[in-house]
């Protein structure tokens, strides 16, 4: 059984969850594994548990019951799940979620206070090195009150690579964005994940999204109703 | 970026509040260094004024307080004079009087008046070495219609050598106008012993009396001596004298009228810090509500509770700090032109003492500290799933 966990960068094994009502399931029994340098999509309704799940994988939430094991390990039992989180996975989000106060090289710079240490320059070098790789070079000292949708979104994705995460957790990465930056940021996100070889787990309502992914797994009342692996 | 710059970026993105907020705290943090700052003074003038004149130990009354309370048999004096190991003994009458402020008008009866210091001093008291006499001369034994001012007086008053005062409704003239080391001095008005003894009524009496001590190897073990003599010491009748002889420290620190100075300073102190607190505490709760969902952020990009707690505290630390700095110019500020105040100038210096501005920071801190902790620890306690979900 524990071989069978440690096949996966992140396997979830029975996961249930309720809502705070206490009375409908936001997960009900979800059981999945993701490999290495995988990109998946995961789909379905509003309302299906896709979020619930992947802030649950992302240990930003527990589960009532079940567990989530990270290379084989249960994540449950980590005393350090903080620093687990600032150092295996990197967080995309729907609003971006970037500090207004920071221009786009101190947003990437956020989650390194927490990562392997770095001397602060080092930390503006990889900052830059990063912005770089998401074509924000020229845009380092902007705010995001500076910045397009478009842009933002790619800062919060240099922001999730800041301290090179194994495992990318992106949620609804497209939906604020335009046609136009949603194509731009999906095709970051595609090469990011082959060239870096990142296990990418997006959350998605977009057809786009998901056809680009290796597997898609479809997700309806808290349950996986379909995993897509034909890719 | 450092943490120090993110907590910086944090002030400065409401720059009316932080600046509000840093005002409001400057008064309470200026006023408490300034209230201590004037009251430090108080005691180190005091203090200075025996030190400086080489006074070993203070003597006053037993069961009396400090100098301006009780009264005193001048013979006393007298024999400590005579005691193996004293040098000198300088007597004296510390009182505060009435005095006139200005001349009277032609058709009055009186002139609007006020209270001055009065140090009565016999001509030969060995304090008169520490005093530079700026005009005039200094008392001598036939003085019996004069004075000399302090300098801060004289100008307060826009007296000169030559001119007339009226102390208790006498007139007297003025021999000299003198500068003093301590301030309280500069502000006071000097008369002959004997006239200001029979002026009210306390012939043979003193408020207290200084004396300095022969000192050898053991400067301590020689002052306790001679302090150990004027304890035993009894009248004609073998009854020993009441008597309270300490060296010039303790003195201040016993002192009611400067015990009292102190405990006034820190309780308009202590509650200018808790205004402060409950500003700080307002302020920063405000910003941690408001910033709930970027709160979420930083948890869920692995920061841990720890250092979102000290991002809070850092940033109130800060805010502190900078209102220390500028509550600190403000008080320095203040006492300087409080002291060209005719009201109050012969009592406040300009000026505080360093120590007493570092005593205020760390008054700062500890306020920072304060108001900080609850908005800190409850941006700590945020999940971040949920904090993110804020609106």
């Amino acid at each position: 059984m524990t071989d069978h966990r440690a096949e996966y960068l992140i396997y979830a094994d029975g996961l249930h969850k309720l809502y705070p009502d206490g009375k409908v399931h936001a997960l009900n029994g979800v059981s999945l594994g993701i490999r290495e340098a995988e990109y998946v999509a995961i789909t379905g309704p509003s309302g299906c548990g896709k979020s619930t799940l992947l802030n649950v994988l992302g240990a930003l939430d527990r589960p009532d019951s079940g567990e989530v094991y990270f290379r084989g390990e249960a994540v449950s039992t980590r005393r350090d799940l903080d620093r687990f989180r600032a150092r295996q996975i990197g967080f995309v989000f729907q609003s971006f979620f970037l500090l207004p106060a920071l221009t786009a090289r101190e947003n990437v710079q956020v989650p390194m206070f927490e990562g392997p240490p770095l001397a602060a320059r080092d930390r503006v070098k990889k900052a830059e090195a990063l912005l770089e790789l998401v074509g924000m070079s020229g845009r380092a000292g902007h705010r995001p009150a500076q910045l397009s949708v478009g842009e933002r979104q790619r800062v919060a994705l240099a922001r999730a690579l800041a301290n090179d995460p194994l495992l990318l957790l992106a949620d609804e990465p497209t939906g604020n964005l335009d046609s136009e930056n949603a194509d731009r940021v999906l095709e970051l996100l595609t090469r990011l994940q082959r060239e870096r070889r990142l296990t990418l787990l997006v959350v998605t309502h977009s057809l786009d999204v998901a056809q680009k992914a290796d597997r898609v797994v479809r997700m309806k009342d808290g349950k996986v109703v379909d995993d897509d692996r034909s890719r | 970026m450092h943490f120090a710059t993110f907590i910086l970026k944090n002030l400065t993105r409401r720059p009316t509040r932080t600046m509000l907020t840093v005002l409001g705290l400057a008064v309470a943090i200026g006023s408490t260094i300034a209230l201590l700052g004037i009251s430090d003074h108080f005691e180190r003038s005091v203090t200075e004024s025996f030190e400086r004149r080489g006074i070993d130990l203070v003597v006053i009354p037993g069961g009396q307080a400090d100098q301006l309370s009780g009264k005193l048999d001048e013979w006393v004096a007298d024999r400590v004079q005579g005691m193996k190991g004293v040098t000198g003994v300088s007597t004296a009458i510390v009182d505060v009087t009435e005095m006139w402020k200005r001349d009277r008008k032609p058709g009055e009866e009186s002139a609007p008046s006020m209270q001055v210091m009065v140090l009565a001093w016999p001509p030969d008291n060995f304090a008169y070495d520490t005093l530079d006499i700026l005009a005039g001369r200094k008392l001598q034994d036939d003085d019996t219609n004069s004075v000399i001012l302090g300098n801060t007086q004289a100008e307060n008053l826009g007296k000169t050598v030559g001119n007339t005062v009226t102390i208790l409704g006498k007139p007297y003239t003025v021999v000299g106008i003198y500068k003093s080391f301590n301030v309280f001095e500069t502000g006071s008005v000097i008369m002959n012993l004997k006239v200001y003894q029979k002026e009210i009524g306390a012939e043979g009496k003193l408020t207290g009396f200084s004396v300095r001590v022969e000192k050898g190897a053991n400067p301590d073990a020689d002052i306790e001596a001679v302090r150990q003599q004027i304890l035993a010491l009894t009248d004609k009748n073998g009854k020993k004298v009441r008597l309270t002889a300490e060296p010039p420290r303790l003195y201040a620190d016993n002192a009611t009228h400067l015990r009292l100075t102190r405990a006034m300073a820190w309780v308009v102190s202590l509650i200018a810090v808790a205004i402060g607190v409950i500003s700080m505490l307002n302020t920063m709760a405000m910003s941690v509500l408001e910033r709930t969902q970027e709160i979420g952020i930083l948890r869920a990009v692995g920061w841990p509770r720890g250092r979102v707690i000290r991002m809070v505290l850092g940033e109130a630390v800060f805010l502190g700090l900078i209102a220390a700095a500028v509550g600190a110019i403000g008080a320095v500020a203040a006492t300087y032109l409080l002291s060209f105040s005719s009201r109050v100038n012969g009592f406040i210096e300009g000026g505080i003492a360093p120590r007493v501005i570092l005593e205020g920071f760390g008054l700062t801190v500890v306020l920072g500290l304060l108001g900080g902790a609850y908005p800190a620890f409850r941006a700590a306690r945020l999940l971040p799933t949920e904090a993110i979900r804020h609106d």
